[in-house]
């Protein structure tokens, strides 16, 4: 008996002391200056979260507090009150959830203001002059789903679909290959934003290419890579573009790597039958078609398309290669009869002496969002890449397609778009600032199509992407979490029942596999 | 007095002096003759050590698993190995707690007798060691599980009840921390519990609780795959086994864990079946007097213990993977002399030589002493098919010659085979420093910093990039700008060394290694034009004379192609001309006749020359 009293006293002690010695070293004083000095400047803080606009149910942006000082003291406050007070002793302001939440809520379309203060040794507090965000009336998509990798080109080791509930810091994994030694997952695509219809294409060279398709709570695999996919509306039919990347090395550019599409075509897959098909417009024999994208109301496929300029589709790096340039076409689509309309130039490359790529449309309809590079068929490797806007709904009035260079790109590449589901914010991939490292920004999306200076995608951790060696790419909004689990997925990937296609293409379209030499594609990401 | 196991009697000193004989001999091996910097090291053969950084955001991947305890401590102990001496204290602490366990669990199984078995286990981990593997946080999930095992044997009360109750809180805190090893634990209580105490159905509960637990705190509680709930940290898990470089000795460690359960089976069957007494017969006079001669039994049964830890060592020692580990350690701290000592006869490994290039060309030897070593076409990049997986070894070779996009390459490709190791993300800091992509160089410094061992050198260069973001009076970064490619050549792969080669040499005429480099692709090809053509750029260096084996390619050429080579002025020496027609005298000897003897005589005489290597090279 004596000697359980002795282990419970010490057990209380020792956790009496842990208890203290936490609050000690996590502890914060919340008090607020009062007596303090001005400066006549913002404070730096990082991420930098000034002078933009904000979701009402984004996590928490906490920041650190880039001044020199000994404490640190904020005041984050509102239009129509509430307001957290928090404290630091070395800078970082780590925002507690409920009343962050309860603060945003209460002042959609408001201003948020950041009071910073520092203090140096001899306890002199600094003001800072506030920094001033706006909480958008409009929230944003609740789940953000990338994939996470690190930045290399061939192999799989590590890797993964993750999903990020954007309203806390939660991320969790859909899909990995932890137990799969050099598995490769990419081309997530969603129909609508929404989880329950979802393509995830799978390369391994052990388990062979695929794609998943979870549709109403069953996974299949498609004994077909499909590349770029993107779902109809109706979700009847996805279509997707088949092509063979191979990759380049640059020895003396910034950016290291480069893919070129040797070739490529577009085909589409119609849920009901089981049966894959394309369409002479869609896959011709001179030309390199990519990027498909649906219009919101299903009735044009947008997609990019370029003339190919060599002969030998073997030949690596194939002839001209840096000077094909994407233009943007459209065709109609009538999916009760299952016939595609004629082809229309809505953007020459010619005009714009770019190559255009990876369109995405609002889901409104209005707003055509998509991204130019100096040439070829992936921006993200192309420093010169940058995001450009078109009102659709303009153009449908004028018959003239008009587009505008975006204020929120920088001098690194962007590209990756995705709009959430009130078309008011999209999510992009960008090297600014971490150049090899791809990180996700958000933006607003005013009525009239202006975009706002973008937030990184917020970390509990406010120097989480100063370390951070992964990339985080291919952004897509959601509005509720992929269901499926990852291991149900990897016992579909690595079991042998699979649904099998055939894919029609010509032979002046190789499919990938024939290529002598080649490995498997997709052995590049990015 | 003896005691019934044989050994000196519990009281006395005979056990301990042992124990402590055989872990300061495990120490000194570990430390001295293994050298786990080596491991820690890795070099591309161990691709399963792990990376530490300080910090929460690091610690929160390992909380929030079953298992993540025990990686993260593992994780951080390992980075001691980096300490030839701390890291082997480490190992045999481990060792040793993995013994006094054992021989705890042989003594609560009354299986006195067979305590001297206890030491089973360490000799394994030490022959794990001496193979060069590193499955450290496989050993230590066991040694938790192990403990956890004496722990629950220690506390277990009379009850049924509370023996239960014992059993499921000490198996959901060992789940948490140990993950599948748990399982372990689970089996070697059941095992007790059916065979020693004889309580059967307490034993068989534990069995399906062990699966139970892993499924409900694994699955549902943590959300890991059911083939994570039930293997994490096991040397089953497809974690260990999907990698071939992982499965080396893997053997072993399967041994190591099925040594407890496996002995308890054993015993407890033993004792079932041989319940019979066996009435003891009277011991001879001889007999009773060796049992009376304690300290020659001591010394004997020490004796058996040594020579059974020599043989285990004498056929797990890993000496050609120890050169090897050795010459990439050395190479990668620049450590030259060190590097050529690592080679010995007659190894001709393919990544000492590799080494052994880039050490005779930083002492100046490559193109006078290159064939005193085996050579062969593909050692310079460790180009050919069976290299393409290598990444890390051929790193710095680009970095020195200053083809950083290529270097920057391989390294990527390192790190997404060996993980975040400090020594990668240093390489790939300064490389992106070097092409002044600073943000991208921020985030290797900052990530190391970090780092236990590396964060003094992050943190120096975080702090120069403060007060000078181009780093501008860096002499090591300026001196690989100005070697640095500013013409841009698409390749789909870089493995074309001559066009590698010729582009840096186009770019700055005075990068005397990728000169150095092309001619001697170009002797180890014999590409005896293209040697010749290029003999002019001796004149942007500063070799006092040509280098030994250039004259002795220029022998050759001129012989071959019957005409001169303009040497501009230069000569070649009496001695090359001297060891020229000694070695055609040679071959006049042999001339029509035995080839092989020629080839010896040749060897013996002229092994290092490139007269030998042209004649009889790969």
């Amino acid at each position: 008996m004596n000697k359980r009293y002795y282990y419970l006293v010490s057990f209380a002690a020792i956790v009496i002391l842990l208890c203290g010695l936490s609050y000690y070293l996590l502890g914060e004083d919340t008090a607020v200056c009062e007596q303090y000095s001005s400066v006549a400047r913002a404070p730096v803080i990082s991420p930098d979260y000034t002078e933009t606009v904000i979701p009402p149910n984004i996590a928490p942006l906490n920041f650190i507090v880039k001044e020199k000082g000994s404490r640190y003291s904020a005041r984050i406050y509102s239009t129509n009150g509430g307001s957290i007070n928090l404290s630091s002793k070395n800078g970082r302001i780590v925002i507690p959830a409920g009343p962050w939440k309860k603060l945003l809520n209460a002042n959609r379309g408001q201003k948020l203001y950041f009071d910073i203060y520092a203090a140096d040794e001899s306890n002199q507090w600094l003001r800072f002059e506030t920094i001033t965000n706006t909480i958008a009336s409009e929230g944003i998509d609740g789940y953000l789903i990338y994939r996470k990798l690190h930045p290399s080109q061939s192999r799989w080791s590590e890797m993964g679909i993750y999903q990020r509930n954007v309203e806390n810091h939660r991320e969790s994994v859909v899909v990995d290959n932890s137990f799969y030694n050099e598995v490769c997952m990419n081309c997530h695509a969603f129909c609508g934003n929404r989880p329950d219809k979802m393509f995830l294409d799978i390369r391994s060279m052990k388990y062979g290419s695929s794609a998943l398709l979870v549709e109403d709570n069953a996974t299949n695999k498609i004994a077909k890579r499909l590349g770029f996919i993107t779902w109809h509306p109706s979700g009847r039919l996805v279509v997707c573009s088949i092509s063979s990347p191979r990759l380049l090395l640059h020895t003396a550019r910034r950016y290291v790597q480069d893919i070129v599409e040797l070739d490529s075509a577009l085909i589409y897959y119609l849920l009901d039958s089981g049966t894959v098909k394309t369409s002479p417009k869609l896959a011709q024999k001179d030309r390199l078609e990519t990027y498909p994208t649906w219009s919101p109301d299903g009735r044009y496929l947008y997609f990019c398309s370029a003339a190919m300029l060599w002969s030998d589709r073997y030949e690596v790096p194939p002839q001209r290669y840096e000077e094909v340039k994407y233009d943007l076409l459209r065709i109609s689509y009538d999916p009760n009869s299952d016939t595609w309309g004629e082809l229309e130039t809505v953007l020459s490359a010619k005009d714009t002496g770019l190559s255009i790529l990876e369109p995405r449309i609002s889901p409104d309809g209005r707003w055509l969002l998509f991204c130019m590079c100096d040439y070829g068929s992936w921006p993200i490797h192309h420093p010169t890449s940058d995001l450009y806007i078109m009102d659709l709904e303009a153009a449908r009035q004028t018959g003239e397609y008009k587009y505008r260079r975006l204020e929120v790109n920088s001098d690194q590449s962007e590209a990756w778009h995705s709009w959430s589901t009130n078309s008011r914010w999209i999510a992009f991939s960008s090297k600014r600032r971490y150049e090899v490292f791809t990180r996700i920004y958000f933006s607003y999306v005013d009525r009239a199509g202006r975009l706002y200076k973008p937030i990184i995608l917020p970390q509990k951790d406010p120097e989480f992407y100063d370390f951070c060696l992964k990339t985080h790419t291919i952004p897509e909004f959601l509005i509720q979490p992929v269901e499926v689990t990852g291991e149900k997925l990897v016992r579909v990937i690595c079991g042998s029942r699979q649904i099998a296609v055939d894919i029609p293409i010509s032979s002046a379209t190789p499919k990938a596999e024939a290529i002598p030499g080649y490995e498997g594609p997709w052995r590049w990401r990015e | 007095m003896l005691d019934s196991t044989g050994e000196l009697p519990t009281q006395g000193p005979g056990r301990p002096i042992r124990n402590l004989i055989f872990f300061v001999f495990f120490y000194l091996y570990i430390w001295l003759a293994v050298d786990l910097r080596l491991i820690y090291h890795g070099g591309e053969v161990i691709t399963n050590f792990p990376a530490f950084y300080r910090g929460w955001v690091f610690f929160r991947g390992f909380i929030s698993r079953p298992g993540g305890i025990i990686a993260y401590l593992s994780a951080f102990l390992s980075q001691l190995f980096c300490i030839g001496w701390a890291g082997a204290l480490v190992a045999a602490l481990q060792a040793c707690l993995i013994c006094l366990c054992c021989d705890y669990f042989l003594k609560a199984a009354g299986a006195r007798r067979l305590r001297w078995a206890r030491f089973i286990p360490a000799v394994l981990v030490l022959v794990t060691y001496a193979g060069y593997t590193y499955h450290f946080a496989t050993t230590t999930a066991l040694l938790t599980a192990l403990a956890f095992v004496c722990l629950y044997l220690r506390i277990a009360a009379e009850s049924n009840r509370l023996r239960l109750a014992i059993f499921v809180l000490l198996s959901v805190i060992l789940y948490y921390i140990a993950g599948g090893a748990y399982l372990l634990f689970a089996v070697s209580c059941a095992i007790y519990e059916l065979l020693f105490s004889r309580r059967r159905w307490l034993g068989l509960s534990y069995l399906l609780l062990a699966g139970a637990v892993s499924y409900v705190v694994g699955v549902f509680i943590f959300g890991v795959t059911t083939i994570d709930a039930f293997t994490e940290l096991l040397p089953v898990s497809p974690k260990v086994t999907s990698y071939e470089a992982r499965r080396r000795m893997l053997e072993i460690i399967y041994i190591l864990y099925l040594f407890v359960p496996l002995t308890a089976l054993l015993l407890g069957l033993w004792r079932i079946i041989g319940k019979r007494k066996v009435k003891a017969k009277p011991s001879s006079k001889s007999a009773s007097w060796f049992r009376r001669a304690r300290v020659l039994r001591w010394g004997i049964a020490t004796g058996v213990l040594f020579a059974f830890v020599g043989i285990c060592i004498f056929f797990s020692h890993n000496n050609r993977l120890k050169n090897v580990l050795e010459a990439d350690y050395y190479a990668y701290r620049r450590m030259w002399p060190e590097v050529l000592k690592t080679y010995q006869e007659p190894v001709t490994d393919f990544f000492i030589i590799h080494a052994v290039n880039r050490a005779l060309y930083h002492t100046g030897r490559l193109s006078s002493q290159m064939f005193s070593y085996p050579q062969h076409p593909e050692v310079l990049f460790l180009t050919g098919a069976e290299h393409t997986g290598v990444y890390w070894k051929k790193a710095d070779t680009y970095i020195d010659l200053g083809h950083i996009n290529q270097a920057e390459i391989v390294l990527i490709e390192a790190q997404e085979r060996l993980g975040r190791r400090p020594m990668i993300l240093e390489r790939l800091a300064l490389i992106n420093l070097v092409k002044g992509k600073i943000g991208a160089a921020r985030v290797y410094l900052t990530a190391l910093g970090k780092t236990l061992f590396f964060n003094d050198w992050a943190n120096d260069y975080l702090t120069r990039l403060e007060s000078d973001s181009n780093l501008s009076k860096d002499e090591n970064i300026q001196r690989l700008r100005s070697l640095m490619l500013d013409t841009d050549y698409d390749k789909t792969s870089y493995d074309y060394v001559e066009d590698m080669l010729t582009d840096l040499l186009k770019h700055n005429r005075q990068n005397r290694m990728a000169f150095e480099y092309l001619m001697a692709s170009y002797l180890l090809t014999r590409q005896m034009d293209k040697f010749a053509k290029n003999l002019e750029r001796l004149d942007d260096f500063d070799y006092s004379q040509i280098p030994r084996h250039y004259e002795e390619a220029i022998v050759i050429y001129e012989v071959l192609a019957r005409r001169k080579v303009d040497l501009k002025g230069r000569k070649v020496s009496s001695e090359t001309m001297q060891r020229a027609v000694a070695f055609d005298n040679l071959f006049a000897r042999f001339r029509g006749g035995n080839e092989r003897g020629l080839m010896l005589a040749a060897g013996r005489d002229f092994g290092d020359t490139y007269f030998f290597y042209y004649k009889f090279g790969p």
